[in-house]
């Protein structure tokens, strides 16, 4: 049973976060060259039309009423308007339209971690010093090396060129048209009951996931192997074996569920790596997600659409956290004592 | 034949440290090191480090607006700077709090043993968090007596 005081002392420290993004992001934008008045207004413009939005946007004000504005305006949520990207949307609108597509990519990458970086973890464990533990540690060590630029293009050659299994980008075949119930099409698809639609979207979803999740399944399968090993040669193990127990028993009864505790810890912190690589795995399958926006509003300027996306990038990462930190006090149940 | 008695493993062997230093086994009385500073000391720690911030931050805007520069753009480069420091260490502190026993978990498991601790982290990030807030505090006072005076 998770207490109430433990899950409440874990979302006030969103706040500190949020605020820390916020403040961090406020600082970049105004130190990095560049005018936003002069983005709005084109470089054409004349001196006295860019004075003028200046003023409109408020950035002629002293820079510590710009910040308190700033934040005060992102408490309540309202990062403004785009200035190129999608001029004059709110960008709460922008973001609602691109989150799904970042989201579900990450979520699913997450799952490949965690569904294959488990077991295989386990298994190197259990049969240390094996020819499947070796296997494993290797690959383990491979999926930490290679860098998404690199795996991507290659899975895209081997699946779509090669053998012609898997599409090479976007999120769904061109003949479905899919009403967007969550703006994640795999489910949207399954909610909508096409299942060629839906079989489509997994298809299309599947390489992607799979990139951006061999890292994630890497990490973990070494976690999961250390952890294991540490808690395999624990006393209490050695007693129940010597009550009789089959060692299978043992490992799943006692020893799993203890060394998932060091495991669950970094799936939140990579989850950070997960976003992170979201925006180069979005712009080698040609997705559209959160990634690519804030790539393309770095570029042309975009300061809303940055500051926007950056804390939704935090305010993501923070919750994922929270929810580990549910899970892990759910398997140590001392720790929300 | 029941194993009951084999379950109850110490935990604290794989995880978050010593459970009894968070407190969670002695009805929340967390242990103290000895060289742990008093809130006094703290207080007295941070001071030091926001005034060291306002006065760099306060020499900062002065060699700026004597170099030739306006006013406005020393201020808010300044301030932008701060708040780049001070952002930077919420960040930090904050990110410690949420993620320091997974990081130390990392080190545990994977090697790299840096020391690197979440205590240490947030006594760290604190002290530069006052050197930024210290040096936002600054630059805005300084820009606010150079207006007046100019």
């Amino acid at each position: 049973m998770i207490s109430k005081r433990f899950v409440i002392k874990r979302l006030l420290l969103l706040v500190p976060v949020l605020f820390g993004v916020a403040t961090f992001v406020f600082a970049i934008l105004h130190l990095a060259p560049g005018d936003p008045a002069r983005v709005i207004a084109g470089q054409r413009a004349s001196e006295e039309f860019v004075n003028q939005i200046r003023t409109e946007l408020g950035l002629n004000d002293p820079i510590w009423v710009q910040y308190g504005r700033f934040l005060l305006e992102a408490v309540q949520l309202d990062f403004g308007e785009s200035y190129q990207i999608q001029r004059g949307t709110a960008i709460t609108e922008v973001l609602r339209n691109r989150l799904p597509v970042t989201l579900e990519m990450a979520l699913y990458g997450q799952l490949f971690g965690i569904l294959l970086g488990i077991p295989t973890g386990l298994l190197a464990a259990i049969k240390q010093d094996s020819l499947s533990d070796h296997l494993t540690r290797v690959g383990a060590l491979t999926g930490i090396s290679i860098p998404i630029y690199w795996s991507g293009p290659l899975l895209i050659l081997l699946f779509a060129q090669v053998l012609g299994w898997l599409p090479a980008s976007g999120r769904i075949a061109s003949q479905y048209s899919v009403e967007m119930v969550t703006g994640m099409v795999t489910i949207d698809t399954f909610l909508s009951g096409n299942f060629a639609a839906f079989k489509s979207a997994v298809r299309h979803m599947f390489l992607p996931s799979l990139v951006i999740g061999i890292y994630s399944m890497a990490l973990i399968s070494r976690m999961m192997r250390s952890s294991m090993l540490e808690v395999i040669r624990q006393d209490y193990m050695r007693t129940a074996r010597a009550k009789g127990q089959g060692s299978k028993i043992t490992v799943l009864k006692h020893g799993f569920r203890n060394a998932l505790i060091p495991v669950v810890t970094i799936i939140g912190i990579q989850f950070g790596s997960l976003l992170g690589g979201a925006v180069l795995t979005e712009t080698v399958f040609g997705i559209g997600g959160i990634g690519t926006l804030l790539v393309n509003a770095i570029q042309v300027g975009d300061y809303p659409v940055v500051q926007g996306t950056v804390l939704t990038f935090a305010f993501l990462f923070t919750l994922v956290n929270l929810g580990v930190d549910i899970t892990y006090s759910y398997l140590d149940p001392r720790i929300d004592q | 034949m029941s194993s009951g008695d084999a379950d109850g493993p110490p935990r604290d062997s794989t995880g978050r440290g010593d459970p009894s230093n968070r407190g969670s086994h002695d009805g929340g009385a967390s242990s103290v090191s000895d060289d742990a500073p008093t809130p006094r000391e703290r207080v007295r720690r941070l001071g030091r480090a926001a005034l060291l911030g306002a006065v760099l931050a306060g020499l900062a805007v002065l060699a700026l607006v004597l170099s030739g520069e306006s006013v406005q753009f020393a201020s808010e480069n300044v301030f932008a700077l701060g708040a780049l420091v001070f952002g930077f260490s919420m960040l930090g502190w904050s990110g410690s709090v949420f993620v320091g026993d997974g990081i130390e978990n990392v080190q545990r498991h994977l090697g790299g043993n840096s020391n690197w601790t979440e205590t240490g982290s947030r006594q760290a990030m604190a002290v530069l968090g006052s050197v930024g807030l210290g040096g936002m505090v600054g630059a805005s006072v300084v820009t606010v007596v150079l207006a007046s005076v100019t």
